[in-house]
């Protein structure tokens, strides 16, 4: 892999170079590129149907975009083209995610769904792990007090025995975040983190976001339709409508962007 | 009180005791307080149960159908008995053998699950296990065709002949062993990857698991341990046809893990119990019903729905409501203990 091809500026951590995938006729992200900052909270926003998540999955290698590259710097400092890429591999690089539906095993204890997490941390092999050796003992027990850690850091430490899929909503959504929390990552990508949630939630969302970021020292991208959030948290923010770009800047810039007011908050004026 | 709480404390005692109990049984058949022929039903549900722990594996952790179970129960068999009858090698290597061949197959049926889901894998699974009892038909200088293949009790180490009860120690030896193994395994990395395939294939390949890698695993230890239980089945019975490994035996099978537990590895042996020792020691005994033909799958298929319906842990779950009845601290127990699990391991890690 030849450097100069995949050149990125030091402070950045995730160039999106014209990205464009096609569904079919359509094209649900159109020549779309944006970069992300280190320790940068990014927001990804846009109406319904804009191709945000696309756009996620695009990075994460869920879908494989049509053409256009994304440059991560890894956990290692070097620069890689995502692209073609197994989705299993990514987060060995350093960027993990959450979903949209909060993906979580809800047989399993909290604890145990956070330990999903670490499961590229685990370096013994599976045959010591069937014979309990102590190396793999030591290992099990190590994670388990990290996770505890995560999840002392959430608040929802006393929950850690409880079976995941009997949690509320907002309870579930932190033992997602936390799970993300343990591959001590460089980037983490929220996938509409305040859906569902109340308003005392989405504040508490806001503090651990920001506490993530200082804490873990990793960069956040989330996509959200909580404006009052997104404006709220977000140093930087993208807008894209129908695939396409359309502003990206502070806060500040995209709510005075004509674009972004015409295609989004348009109407609703009130809501910016 | 000391003794309960050493019981709970280490869950290798819990297997180990057991496994004790188990071992027991032919001295009683000695004493005469069981017939001898509960020797082989009890020995049955071993092999059952072994079998079981395998799909438990597959179906109960990964959340992944097979229905050829049977078939690779057949085939560790035959290859048992032909390596160790027609060959005349060793009894451990006829048993390395029939694990290892059948593991091949295993690995591709895992490679071709990639493609396929529910239904369509239970029945590229079934085709697959049919194929194979067609082969025990057909295939008559290894297999012995219609007529069925002999083979002896095991001959451990080339020097200790084993009779019915020391095969059915070695049976009990072999189930404690696996039991335990399965246990650290689906309670660790291991054991989380399978769960979180089950849970959401998208998040689990987020968080690092690869599909292809433990859907692979998760097929070669159904494989591995349904052929082991063939292949020690062929040294207990000392007697295997064709007709043997038919699709009744993998439902059986999947019938025992659902009513005894998905996802329990005791829970494995109780559903075992039930489905196959249960109709054989318990039901032939009552008047009138008992003469029933097929009367073991009406149980199960009743058993079955009860379960679904009323119980979706399996009967496990009524041994642990049981449990923490007689034990109502049993939580705060479990609490204290865990605590000083950490502060044991932070001295241990002190003194490294």
């Amino acid at each position: 892999m030849s450097e100069n091809n995949l050149s990125m500026a030091t402070e950045e951590v995730l160039r999106i170079e014209h990205l464009s995938i096609n569904f079919g006729g359509l094209k649900a992200v159109d020549d779309l590129s944006f970069e992300i900052r280190d320790r940068e909270i990014f927001g990804l926003i846009g109406p319904n149907g804009a191709g945000k998540t696309t756009v996620f999955n695009c990075i994460t290698q869920f879908y494989r975009p049509t053409e256009g590259r994304v440059l991560f710097r890894t956990k290692e400092g070097r620069v890689e083209d995502l692209v073609g890429q197994p989705v299993h591999s990514i987060i060995r690089k350093g960027l993990v995610r959450t979903f949209q539906n909060v993906e979580l095993v809800n047989e399993l204890s909290v604890l145990d769904n956070v330990l999903v997490g670490a499961h590229i941390d685990f370096k013994s092999s599976g045959l010591a792990q069937a014979l309990r050796l102590p190396g793999a003992r030591r290992e099990e027990k190590k994670m388990r007090e990290k996770a505890q850690e995560v999840l002392e850091f959430m608040g929802i430490a006393a929950l850690q025995n409880e079976v995941a899929g009997g949690q509320p909503y907002g309870v579930r959504k932190k033992v997602e975040m936390a799970r993300t929390l343990m591959c001590g990552p460089k980037l983490i990508i929220l996938d509409e983190p305040a859906a569902g949630l109340n308003d005392v939630e989405t504040q508490q969302l806001a503090e651990s976001i920001h506490q993530v970021r200082e804490k873990y020292e990793c960069t956040v991208l989330l996509v959200e339709h909580d404006m009052r959030l997104v404006m709220n948290i977000c140093d930087r923010i993208c807008a894209i409508s129908f695939g396409k770009f359309l502003a990206c800047g502070t806060p500040s810039q995209i709510q005075s962007d004509p674009h972004v007011q015409e295609a989004y908050l348009g109407e609703k004026e009130d809501e910016a | 009180m000391e003794k309960k709480k050493t019981f709970s404390m280490n869950y290798y005692l819990r297997y180990l005791l057991f496994g004790v109990v188990m071992s027991l049984l032919p001295v009683l058949t000695n004493a005469g307080v069981i017939k001898t022929s509960w020797l082989g039903i009890i020995g049955g549900t071993i092999i059952y149960t072994i079998a079981g722990l395998g799909l438990n594996l597959l179906l109960g952790w990964s959340g992944l159908i097979s229905l050829g179970t049977a078939g690779f129960m057949g085939m560790g068999a035959y290859i048992s008995a032909y390596v160790t009858g027609d060959l005349g090698l060793p009894w451990e290597l006829g048993i390395l053998l029939s694990v290892v061949i059948p593991l091949v197959f295993g690995i591709l049926i895992g490679l071709a699950s990639l493609r396929m889901e529910g239904l369509y894998l239970g029945i590229v699974t079934l085709c697959v296990s049919e194929v194979l009892r067609k082969t025990f038909d057909e295939l008559e200088p290894v297999t012995g065709g219609f007529s069925g293949k002999q083979a002896k009790y095991p001959k451990l180490l080339g020097i200790f002949e084993l009779d019915q009860k020391g095969t059915f120690i070695l049976l009990v030896v072999i189930m404690v062993l696996l039991m335990m193994l399965t246990y650290n395994l689906a309670n660790g990395q291991l054991g989380r990857a399978l769960h979180a395939m089950r849970g959401s294939q998208v998040a689990a390949q987020a968080m690092g698991v690869s599909l292809l890698k433990y859907r692979l695993i998760a097929f070669s230890l159904a494989t591995a341990y349904a052929s082991l239980s063939g292949a020690l089945y062929v040294h207990f019975i000392r007697f295997v046809y064709p007709s043997t490994w038919t699709l009744p035996v993998s439902l059986v099978i999947m019938a025992l893990i659902v009513i005894g537990g998905l996802r329990s590895v005791f829970g494995t042996f109780i559903g075992a119990l039930i489905v196959y020792a249960m109709p054989d020691l318990v039901l032939k005994n009552i008047p009138v019903i008992g003469d029933i033909n097929g009367l073991s799958y009406v149980l199960s298929g009743v058993l079955i729905i009860l379960v679904v319906l009323f119980y979706p842990g399996g009967v496990i779950n009524l041994f642990y409501k049981l449990q923490s009845l007689f034990t109502g601290k049993r939580s705060a127990e479990r609490a204290v203990e865990t605590a000083a699990g950490v502060e044991e391991n932070r001295t241990e890690e002190g003194h490294e």
